[in-house]
This record gives structure tokens, C-alpha cells and sequence, in this order.
């Protein structure tokens, strides 16, 4: 073997790539050759202080603990389910009338019904970590740039500051594993999230819903589905996202 | 807008592969993700999305090669993300990653000041070329053989060799640490 032929035998000499025959080979090669030997003691000085001196970044627990989170929607979604239908017990009458228009929906609607779930989870989530917004404008021109770098899509940003819903940002979210672009507008003391993503085939069929005390309503237009999840009331929220999904 | 199989058996079990073959290899995932992307926010939303990727297709995940297949996910998920993010550093060509090179290498004197600083290591390898800082870190970080870096990183193996030479070569001639290069820097 000659140093031409040696360059490259050497590199997959050390790193463990040769078998037997081939790494005496070149073992024979490196005792006679002190260039080829040298480049051998390089690139293991190299690996040597790569693994000593540069850091290895290990996740962070908070990703760790999302994801774990995120992986498991079958189990997150029945759990406020159960939640919901033992508070309907208690609060009497007229809950319990809504739990059973919010079960027939379930068995019609299972999943149209676990999007509600969901992004009223990713609503509640946001609100506590305190991560609704995450690029903060009252500018449309700010926000959907922002947005569509982040989607394969390009979310609509209407303003509808005439009527009381004063846009106050976007963030992204997850909903049905996949990123969705969320605009949060202020009505009042209230955060409305509004979902938006490319209409899917399915019909959403999709009317006013009450999950733990949020309600979720449903429009479609411009090509898109819009969600939107607050805690103001159906009669406000109904209409807005309806002028969303209206609005050119 | 996805795939819903009904049983709701199937998705479970999709969900406890996820748990029991990819997570294992979380940390593996995210320092590929913070070295290309050198930035931990944006490594961050690189897992995520890598992690929904691979809950979705983890039922083509056969055998123990868990680790290969969630950094290829990875990858793809990083160069995704910078497509969409910082067009401007997707690079092609060789001779536009040697540009890069020589433009991203700092002056003599700056080289001096750093050069016997543990941290002129991590400088000099996060300022290498994105196809050559890949496959180092795939070998060196996380020791992966040939076949797997070539299978990673969507290329021949011999591709994976030269540029691991290649990466090598650039490192240890890096301003950033010339004791590397200098025969005594073996003994450091």
C-alpha cells in the first residue's frame, strides 16, 4: 500500500470502518509511515477534543415534557371529557341539557369534536404559559409575513378594529399534529384564538360549541378554516369569526 | 389535511412506538438540530416538527435502526425550516461553500487571541459549511458509522468520506485553532 492509496483507508481506519484484512493493511502501512501516521494521530486528536470540548446539547426538559404531552392526544382528549360530564352533573339543569347536545355532537362528530378539544387545550396552554402571542403587532403587514415563514401556507390577517376585535398578534400551535397559525385578538378585557388553516375536504360541520366554559365557533371562507376559542360569549363570538371568515 | 385510521387501536400503538423507539433519542435529535441551526429556539421548533413528522410515519419505522431514522427526520425537518426561514444560507455548490468558508474564518489577530480557548473549537465548527458540519457532527457527536451518516444525510458513501476529509481538513487548518493542526496540538 502506498500513502495515495492509504488517504482515505486511513480516515475509515479510525473511524472503525475497516475489518480485518484491511485494518492490518493499513496498521502495516501506519508503522512504516510517519506522514500517514500523523494524519492517523490528527484525526483522533480531533475526535478526542470534539467529545471533550464541545458541547453536547442534550434537549431541554420544557421540550422534553411538550412533546411527551403531545404525543398522547387520545389520552388528553378523553380526560376533559370526563371532566366536563361530572361538572355537568353538578351544575344542574341546563348543563346537563348541553352535555347532551355536546354528546350527540361527540358520536357524530368525533373528530371535528376532538379539534374542539384540542384547541381549546392549546388556548387554556397558552393562556398559562403566558406564550399566546409570539410575534406581537397590531399590523396585518407585520403578522402574516411572520406567519406564512413559519407555514406552507399563507394565513388571511383581517383587522376588524371597526367592530371592537382589535388584532393583537399570532403565534404558532398544534392542532391535529400539525402547525397551525393562531391570530389573537382582544374584544374588551377578553383573548380571542383564531385558528386558521387551508379548509380541509371533510365539511366541518362544525356549529357553536361549549367545552369548559370556552366556546369554540366554526366558519369557513377564504379557502380556510377558522376556530376561534375565548371565553366571551357565543353571541359576540359567533358573528366575529364569521366576518373573519367573511372578510376580504 | 391528515391521515385518521379510525381504530383508535392503531393510533395508540403508533403512540407507544413513538414513546418506546423515538424518544430515547430526543437528545440526539435536538444537539443535530442546535448544531445546524445554532440557535436553541429555532432547534426547538426544528424537533417539534421533526417529532409530529415522526409520529405520523412511525409505523414505517421496522427494526432497531430508531436513531438513523429520527436524525433523517431531523434533517429533513432543519432544512425545511431553513428553506422557509434563511433562504439565503441553502448553499449548493462546492465552490459557494468555499466562499463561505473563507468569508466566515476571522482575522490572524482574532485567531490569536482564541486560539488556545476551548471554546475556539465549538466557534470553528459551528462556522463550518452546513454539509460539511453535518456529517462531522453525525460521525464525532454521535458516532454513527458511514452507511448511517450516508442514509442521514442523503448521500453516497463515498460522498460521506470526502466530506468528512474534507470537514477535517478545514477544521484543523481553521485560524480559529492552529494548535489542532501543529503536530504538538495532538498531545494537548
Amino acid at each position: 500500500m502506498n500513502c495515495h492509496e492509504a488517504t482515505t483507508r486511513v480516515a475509515a481506519h479510525a473511524d472503525g470502518e475497516l475489518d480485518g484484512v484491511q485494518r492490518r493493511a493499513v496498521e502495516k502501512h501506519l508503522a512504516a509511515c510517519p506522514s500517514c501516521a500523523e494524519a492517523h494521530q490528527r484525526i483522533l486528536a480531533l475526535r478526542a477534543r470534539l467529545q471533550s470540548e464541545v458541547t453536547y446539547h442534550k434537549a431541554p426538559e420544557a421540550l422534553r415534557a411538550r412533546i411527551a404531552e403531545q404525543a398522547r392526544p387520545a389520552r388528553r382528549a378523553r380526560e376533559p371529557r370526563w371532566r366536563w360530564l361530572s361538572l355537568g352533573a353538578l351544575a344542574g339543569c341546563a348543563a346537563t341539557v348541553l352535555a347532551f347536545f355536546v354528546t350527540t355532537a361527540m358520536v357524530e362528530h368525533r373528530a371535528v369534536d376532538d379539534l374542539a378539544v384540542e384547541a381549546v387545550g392549546a388556548h387554556v396552554r397558552a393562556t398559562l404559559s403566558q406564550h399566546v402571542i409570539e410575534v406581537a403587532s397590531s399590523d396585518q403587514h407585520t403578522v402574516k409575513p411572520w406567519l406564512s415563514a413559519r407555514l406552507d401556507y399563507s394565513p388571511p390577517v383581517p383587522r376588524l378594529d371597526a367592530s371592537g376585535f382589535v388584532l393583537t398578534g399570532g403565534r404558532l400551535d398544534y392542532l391535529d399534529k400539525q402547525r397551525v397559525a393562531v391570530l389573537v385578538y382582544r374584544y374588551r378585557d377578553h383573548v380571542i384564538d383564531v385558528f386558521v388553516r387551508p379548509a380541509t375536504a371533510r365539511p366541518p360541520a362544525m356549529p357553536l360549541r361549549t367545552l369548559r366554559g370556552f366556546n369554540i365557533a366554526h366558519a369557513r371562507g377564504a379557502d380556510m378554516d377558522w376556530l376561534a376559542v375565548s371565553d366571551v360569549s357565543a353571541d359576540v363570538l359567533v358573528p366575529f369569526v364569521e366576518a373573519l371568515a367573511a372578510a376580504r | 389535511m391528515n391521515v385518521h385510521p379510525s381504530p383508535e387501536t392503531g393510533r395508540l400503538s403508533d403512540h407507544q412506538r413513538f414513546e418506546e423507539l423515538v424518544l430515547p433519542h430526543l437528545d440526539a435529535a435536538y444537539n443535530l438540530a442546535r448544531w445546524l441551526a445554532r440557535d436553541a429556539h429555532d432547534a426547538e421548533d426544528v424537533v417539534q416538527d421533526a417529532c409530529m413528522r415522526a409520529l405520523r410515519y412511525v409505523g414505517s419505522l421496522h427494526g432497531s435502526d430508531a436513531r438513523p431514522w429520527f436524525l433523517t427526520i431531523v434533517r429533513r425537518a432543519f432544512y425545511d425550516w431553513l428553506a422557509r426561514n434563511r433562504p439565503a444560507e441553502v448553499v449548493h455548490d462546492d465552490l459557494a461553500i468555499d466562499q463561505a468558508v473563507d468569508h466566515s474564518v476571522p482575522g490572524p489577530e482574532q485567531a490569536l487571541m482564541r486560539s488556545d480557548d476551548a471554546r475556539a473549537l465549538s466557534d470553528a465548527l459551528a462556522e463550518l459549511p452546513l454539509p460539511y458540519r453535518e456529517v462531522l457532527i453525525l460521525r464525532e457527536l454521535e458516532s454513527l458509522s458511514y452507511k448511517e451518516i450516508a442514509r442521514v444525510a442523503d448521500i453516497p458513501i463515498g460522498t460521506v468520506m470526502s466530506r468528512l476529509a474534507r470537514a477535517r481538513g478545514l477544521l484543523q487548518r481553521s485560524p480559529l485553532l492552529r494548535a489542532v493542526a501543529e503536530p504538538g496540538g495532538a498531545q494537548r
